[in-house]
């Protein structure tokens, strides 16, 4: 299915899950559980804890689709939004320390994964920030992917990336300003 | 310049939105942005733009399938699982042809999930009592310690100035027994008298009456019985 298929798809379905539809939650999770669960199982690294935020998240989507505005965000935004948030909120509540993937991995995830392509909307605002990272100083774009990805705070990114935590919030916040002008420009 | 040169502030302060979406901050100021948000329409468009922006860096993350049962969790999360009982089936009726406002749905639900919750050594039971021309007018749930009694008003739609009183016809027997006034417009949660909490059965009956206020002046029904149902285990 093309992107924009896809997307006003996913829309669609949930304007009729803020109705009230579980069928139309259902297409939701079958469209896109293994994404979120992905993306949840990278931050919390347990397979039984990534579980519950996913429960979590889907319940969530039932409860607040009414909110999702198709005007302001892509529905896949939006879904990845709250796995996020929901997930890196388990990973703060939670005094597990957490192992993190090797920063190498980090580095090397600037090749998309194919078998997200189906889910992969808007094209050319991805190849745009793919772009803008490439034009950000290695370290700076290897510590933004690793935070993004691993909803890892400052004292962590800076701790295991061996760095100050002064440096590690130079790194990041000089890294997104630059990247913010590329973005707009 | 060095590696540690300070950012201005005010492009610090500009940062949050980004900051919070990539994930860097601490639980307490995740709380403050939040909180923020819903009163910075500012901050929650930087928050918009960021959270579009970024999200392609999730591509890099491989979809990983779930395990079969978490579907379900998450249907039986939202109330939407299939369920053995009747009961069940005609909750659904009700919210589904909208005759149950969703106030009193959601105190129906509410009294359900009660009694799931409390430890006890009865089984719940529960009871639906419809009307004449079928129509569910009351769903009743008796807590697990078999001494509370939930009542919930569901389509009853009147504005008789009656009272409603609620009776009991124990299992194989004929007499009713006051277990007291209800409301045809909240739920109530009614005390079941101790010489009477042995017959709150499987098979009993519950009763609706329309009486004078106050209640029946006999100690039996009065009026017209606008609902009845049988309680069975939930």
């Amino acid at each position: 299915m093309d992107a924009e298929a896809s997307r006003s798809q996913l829309a669609a379905a949930l304007a009729r899950v803020a109705a009230g539809d579980r069928a139309a939650l259902r297409m939701v999770y079958q469209d896109t559980s293994a994404k979120l669960f992905g993306v949840c199982l990278r931050i919390l690294n347990d397979k039984s804890e990534a579980e519950d935020v996913l429960q979590d998240v889907y319940v969530t989507v039932w409860r607040k689709a009414a909110g999702f505005d198709p005007g302001r965000a892509s529905p896949i935004t939006w879904l990845v939004a709250i796995a996020r948030n929901r997930a890196i909120d388990r990973l703060r509540s939670s005094a597990v320390t957490r192992r993190m993937e090797p920063i190498e991995a980090a580095d090397a995830v600037s090749d998309p994964a194919p078998a997200a392509a189906e889910l992969v909307e808007l094209a050319q605002q991805r190849q745009r920030l793919a772009r803008c990272l490439q034009e950000l100083e290695a370290r700076h774009s290897a510590a933004i992917r690793a935070a993004f990805l691993d909803g890892a705070t400052y004292e962590e990114l800076a701790q295991h990336m061996s760095v100050p935590l002064g440096t590690m919030k130079s790194w990041i916040r000089r890294g997104l300003l630059k990247l913010k002008a590329c973005l707009e420009g | 310049m060095s590696e540690n040169d300070t950012i201005d502030p005010a492009d610090a302060g500009s940062l949050v939105a980004a900051e919070y979406v990539l994930g860097v901050l601490g639980a307490a100021e995740r709380r403050e942005v939040e909180r923020r948000l819903a009163q910075e329409p500012t901050l929650a468009s930087e928050v918009a733009f960021w959270e579009e922006r970024l999200t392609g860096l999730a591509d890099a993350v491989a979809p990983v399938s779930p395990p079969q049962a978490a579907w379900s969790r998450i249907e039986t999360a939202i109330g939407a699982a299939p369920r053995r009982r009747s009961v069940w089936q005609s909750l659904t009726f009700w919210r589904s042809f909208a005759i149950v406002s969703a106030t009193l749905a959601a105190a129906s639900i509410a009294a359900l999930a009660y009694i799931g919750l409390v430890p006890g050594a009865r089984t719940p039971l529960m009871a639906t009592l419809s009307g004449s021309a079928g129509q569910p007018n009351f769903v009743a749930s008796v807590t697990a310690t078999g001494n509370t009694l939930v009542i919930v008003p569901a389509a009853l739609l009147t504005n008789d100035p009656r009272a409603f009183e609620l009776w009991l016809i124990p299992s194989g027997e004929t007499r009713p027994r006051s277990l007291g006034l209800v409301q045809p417009g909240q739920p109530i949660r009614l005390e079941i008298p101790s010489d009477l909490a042995s017959r709150v059965t499987p098979d009993a009956t519950l009763a609706v009456s329309l009486e004078p206020p106050g209640g029946s002046p006999t100690g039996l029904p009065t009026g017209p019985v606008i609902a009845a149902g049988k309680l069975t285990n939930l």
